[in-house]
Order: C-alpha cells, then sequence, then structure tokens
C-alpha cells in the first residue's frame, strides 16, 4: 500500500516534467508538422545552464531557471532561422536528417566542451532534501519542478488560447497558407513556436538537472519519451501532451520499480503501440 | 538464366563515366593491401568496404524505398551474435552461420514490419528507432547473449577459413571485398528487377502505384526486410573481424544513424551513393578519431558529420551525386 501511493506519487511528479518536455515538440509538431530531433538537447543545454551556475557562480540552482528558459528561447529561434527554415520546404527526408544533425552538434559541442564526465549539482536549497507527508517521502526538488511545470503549462494554454499571439499562432498551425493571406506574419509564428518550445524544454532540463545526472549524451533518452509522450497526447495537443506525460510518466516509474533495466523498452513499446493502433493518440485531431 | 546473370554483371545502362569510374575503384580495392602495407590504412579500408556494404543495404530501404530506417543496427546485432554464440556455443563453421543471422534478421524485420508499415514518414522513422533500442536493451538485461559484457570468440592461430579467422589484414580484405561485391551486384541485379522497380514506384508516388496493381504495404514489407538480410551480413562479418562483440558496439543508434547517413551523403536511390558516402565519411572518422584521441578531445568528428548532414539536408537532399548529376545534366546541354 505505501509503496502502490509512493509509486504513484512519484510517477506523476515525473510525469509533469515529462509534459513539460513534451510541449514543445507538440507545439513545434502542430505549427509547422516537423519533428525536432533535437529536442532532448535543448533540454541538455538547460540541465548544462543550471549546472554551470550553480558549481561556478554562487547562484542556488533555482535562479537558474529563468536563465536557462531565457537561453533555450534563444537557442529554440537561432535553430529556426539558421536550418529549419532551409529544411521545411525540402523533402520529409531532408528535414528529418537536418534536425537529427542538430542534434548530433549539440550533443557532441557539450562532449567537446564538457567531456563525457557524469555531472551532478550538488548544492541548492532543494537538492537532496525531502518532504515527509505522513508516510510517504518525497524529493522536496521533485515536487518544487512538478509546481513550475504546472505553471508553465498554464502560462502557455492561457498565451495560447487567450491572447492574440496565440490565436495568430493556432492560425498558423492550422493552415498556414490562409493564415498568411489575413496577415499574419506565419514565419515570425514558426520561430516562435521553436523559441518557446526551446525555453519551456530547457526550463524542464534545468527542473531535472536538480535529480538527475548531467551528460552530454542524456537528451535521446528524453527525446524519445517525448515523442512517446507526444504521440500519445496526440500531435499538436497541448492537453494531450499535459495527460500523456502523467501516464508516461507512471508507466516509467512503475515499471522501473519491477525490471528496472527495461523501463526505457516499455516507453518505446507504448509509442510503437500507440502510433501504429491509435496514431492519433488520446486527444489528436 | 543468361539473362539473370547479363543483369547481375552488367552496368550496361550506366553511362561511359560511371563505368570507367567504376573500373578504376575495383582496380584500386583489388591491389590496396599490397600498396598499402601498414595496419592502419588496411584497417581504414576494410571499415570502408564494411560501411560500403552496408549502406548498400540501407540503400535498398531508405534510397530505393524512400523509408527512413533508424534501425539497421538492430539487424548488424542479429548477424554478428548468431555468428559469435553459435561458434562460441556449437563451434560451428562461420559459413553457417551467415545464414542464420540472416534468418533471425528477416524473421525480426518481417514480425513488425506488418504494423510499422501502417506509419509513415517521422512516425515510421521514430517506431524503428524505438524497435532497435528494444533490441539492444534487451540484448544488455539477457543473460544468455553474454549482457552488457559482451561475446568473446575464441582466437584461432593460422589462416583459417572454416571460422574466417585469420593472422593478416590481407585475408579480411578480400573476404570483406568478397561481401561487398556480392551485395553491390545484388543491388545491380534488383534496382533492374520488377521488385526494384515496384519499390521506386512506391517510394515516388503510393496511390500511382497502388492504382496500377502494386500492393504497396507488401512491397514496402519485402524491401525491409531484404534490407534486413544484407545488414545482417554485415554484422556476421563484423563478429569474426573484431572477435569480441557487445550490444554497444554492434547494436548501437550511432551505428544506425552511421549507415543512413553514408548513404544520404554519398546519395540515397542511386547505386553508388553509398560507396561514395563510405569513402568520404569512414576515413574521415578514422582519421579525426586517431587523431583527436591523441588530443583527449572527444566530439570534433561527430561535430563535423552533423555539420555535413545539415548543409546537406538544407541545400541538397539528395547528396552527393545529386550534385555530380546535376553537373553532368548542365553540360550535356
Amino acid at each position: 500500500m505505501e509503496l502502490t501511493v509512493q509509486l504513484l506519487v512519484y510517477g506523476i511528479l515525473m510525469g509533469l516534467v515529462f509534459a513539460l518536455i513534451a510541449l514543445g515538440l507538440s507545439l513545434i509538431f502542430g505549427v509547422m508538422n516537423i519533428v525536432n530531433f533535437a529536442h532532448g538537447e535543448f533540454m541538455m543545454v538547460g540541465m548544462y545552464i543550471a549546472y554551470l551556475l550553480s558549481t561556478y557562480l554562487p547562484l542556488d540552482p533555482l535562479l537558474s531557471l529563468p536563465f536557462a528558459a531565457g537561453a533555450g528561447y534563444l537557442l529554440g529561434i537561432v535553430s529556426y532561422r539558421l536550418l529549419i527554415h532551409h529544411i521545411l520546404r525540402g523533402p520529409m527526408v531532408a528535414q528529418l536528417f537536418g534536425t537529427f544533425g542538430l542534434m548530433l552538434f549539440l550533443r557532441y559541442l557539450a562532449m567537446y566542451i564538457f567531456t563525457p564526465d557524469v555531472r551532478s549539482i550538488k548544492e541548492g536549497i532543494l537538492v537532496g532534501k525531502t518532504l515527509s507527508m505522513g508516510w510517504i517521502n518525497v524529493d522536496a526538488s521533485k515536487v518544487f519542478s512538478a509546481g513550475v511545470c504546472l505553471l508553465a503549462f498554464a502560462v502557455i494554454y492561457w498565451m495560447i488560447y487567450r491572447t492574440k499571439l496565440g490565436r495568430a499562432l493556432r492560425a498558423t498551425s492550422i493552415d498556414s497558407e490562409a493564415a498568411k493571406y489575413m496577415g499574419i506574419d506565419t514565419k515570425g509564428m514558426n520561430a516562435l513556436a521553436w523559441g518557446i518550445g526551446g525555453a519551456t524544454v530547457a526550463l524542464a532540463g534545468a527542473l531535472l538537472a536538480h535529480f538527475y545526472y548531467v551528460t552530454p549524451t542524456v537528451g535521446m533518452l528524453f527525446t524519445l519519451i517525448a515523442f512517446a509522450t507526444v504521440a500519445l497526447g496526440g500531435f499538436g495537443s497541448i492537453v494531450g501532451a499535459f495527460i500523456a506525460g502523467i501516464v508516461i510518466g507512471l508507466i516509467m516509474v512503475i515499471s522501473g520499480q519491477f525490471v528496472s533495466e527495461l523501463k526505457f523498452s516499455f516507453i518505446y513499446i507504448v509509442y510503437f503501440l500507440v502510433v501504429v493502433f491509435r496514431p492519433r493518440g488520446l486527444f489528436g485531431w | 538464366m543468361r539473362q539473370l546473370l547479363i543483369d547481375i554483371f552488367s552496368f550496361g545502362d550506366r553511362p561511359r563515366f560511371e563505368k570507367i569510374g567504376f573500373l578504376i575503384f575495383i582496380l584500386i580495392v583489388f591491389i590496396f593491401p599490397w600498396i598499402v602495407t601498414s595496419a592502419y590504412g588496411r584497417a581504414v579500408m576494410i571499415k570502408f568496404l564494411l560501411f560500403a556494404l552496408f549502406g548498400l543495404g540501407w540503400n535498398l530501404i531508405g534510397g530505393y524505398g524512400g523509408q527512413v530506417d533508424l534501425g539497421q543496427a538492430k539487424n548488424v546485432g542479429f548477424g554478428a551474435y548468431a555468428t559469435a554464440l553459435m561458434i562460441v556455443w556449437w563451434k560451428i563453421p562461420f559459413w553457417v552461420t551467415i545464414p542464420v543471422g540472416v534468418f533471425f534478421a528477416v524473421l525480426e524485420s518481417f514480425a513488425v514490419a506488418y504494423p510499422m508499415f501502417r506509419l509513415k514518414g517521422h512516425y515510421f522513422a521514430i517506431a524503428t528507432l524505438c524497435v532497435a533500442l528494444v533490441w539492444k536493451e534487451l540484448f544488455i538485461f539477457w543473460d544468455w547473449t553474454g549482457g552488457a559484457r559482451g561475446v568473446e570468440i575464441p582466437i584461432r592461430t593460422g589462416v583459417d577459413f572454416a571460422y574466417m579467422q585469420f593472422n593478416s589484414a590481407i585475408y579480411y580484405h578480400y573476404f570483406i571485398l568478397f561481401l561487398f561485391l556480392t551485395q553491390l551486384l545484388f543491388m545491380n541485379w534488383f534496382r533492374k528487377s520488377k521488385m526494384g522497380y515496384w519499390v521506386q514506384a512506391v517510394r515516388d508516388n503510393e496511390e500511382a502505384a497502388a492504382s496500377l496493381g502494386i500492393n504497396v504495404t507488401n512491397t514496402k514489407v519485402k524491401a525491409y526486410c531484404i534490407a534486413a538480410a544484407l545488414g545482417a551480413v554485415g554484422g556476421s562479418f563484423m563478429a569474426v573481424y573484431y572477435l569480441y562483440i557487445d550490444p554497444d558496439a554492434v547494436m548501437p543508434l550511432d551505428l544506425s544513424i552511421l549507415i543512413a547517413m553514408t548513404v544520404m551523403v554519398g546519395g540515397a536511390g542511386s547505386i553508388w551513393g553509398p560507396i561514395i558516402g563510405a569513402a568520404i565519411l569512414i576515413p574521415l572518422d578514422m582519421y579525426l578519431g586517431a587523431w583527436l584521441g591523441a588530443q583527449k578531445r572527444l566530439g570534433i568528428d561527430f561535430m563535423i558529420y552533423a555539420m555535413i548532414m545539415m548543409v546537406i539536408a538544407a541545400k541538397e537532399p539528395r547528396g552527393i551525386w545529386g550534385i555530380i548529376e546535376r553537373v553532368r545534366k548542365k553540360r550535356s546541354r
């Protein structure tokens, strides 16, 4: 009983982080129908920023969050302007290899700068602390991360569904041509989607760095988890990404409890089953 | 029978400069180990031929078939493990293990292909990647495969043609050259066969192909399985060449990417593309690796790869072969 509740709580907390990671991928896919293989590498950048700021400057890792989000935003915009913009019109294969190239570039740039060493954040207000609620013990950093993820989700949701900018973004995602004729700067919207995507995932990375090790190769795994999450929630759906993130978190934590060596395989299998048998996902259109 | 032999060995439909280029290439690889005597140079050549072979197999599904498969490493792994385990457990000669590895690769590919080909484009690419990673995790997880420790093939002394273990790289050179040429001739036959035209028709326009009576799914599944078989052969070679395999060596994602990349860089969907791609990437990789190993700095080789990949994706999705074709068209006009 205690174990069950503990696992459920952990699963939901991890799931909220996964949901924030998947949000950007889903948004980018929804707006311009392109899959970003470098998504996890954007997250890795966020993790390194949190690590560097908290290790080499007298800053608490919490204070690195806005820096990570800002860097992610810039990275997204720059990637769009320099690369994605040029491969959008090309064949699907070229798009795939373009973002794959971006992924390899960021990953091995990190490898070059930081060497493959595994690092982790050692000091911080929340690092290593546990909260006890009755007989449930949870990491304070995980609870806080989940809270920030909820908040970020609410902000993005509000931005997309309640503001004029969000309406323009949605118009672009539904019909980019028509949106252009209505005077919407669709290229700007594309860049914005990449910016938001980069900012949210880098923020998630900075949160994750509180309780997860940092290596240059950490990104691929989370890219795949994000793919599974987005496929499950339905490509392009924000609410779907939120709920699917929690489901994926639960699957990973529960399966990890029983066969820890294969916990990622379960996520890949979920992706496979979902796209094959319900390609729209849970909430896709 | 005569027609079949002509189809296999004839490059008659290719322009003259391609035939001449191919002859020069064959000549060079044949005399190469007699000119270059350094162990390192020979190792580079063997790796080049191995990846050209992998590229030929991938080109079938990824180039002619237009299906971006990012899981070819799993087939390499099946081949390598079939060979290594059978030699270690039962001392079965190498040549018997090749068909077994091919059999398992095709069986697995056939089993996952039908659900997989309900997917297209990005979804398909990610699914192939997921399947390959599940296999890799399983091979690490299982005990009977040696787990993460891998499998070591006991070393035999001298020259052994049953187990294909040699004390000199020259033997390995001609051994991989033989496998490479078989696959090249197979692909030469394939691209002119009915099946080859079906595969290309499906790539270019599925609806049109279907309306002409081609069974789209069956064609894709067959192409996927044949590509798996070709990859497994290379895996078997890896087992007896390196004499030590583990999931990180023969099944990693990086291998899948490198295989796909050689073809993309060289030119997907052309018979020479994989060879050109491997001729550029493999020496680059080996020399950068040697130079960087001395510098103790990792990653520059892959950063250069990544740059090449991004530039090719943005500027010339048909790879170097696409550039050659374009130049030639301009000249002939």
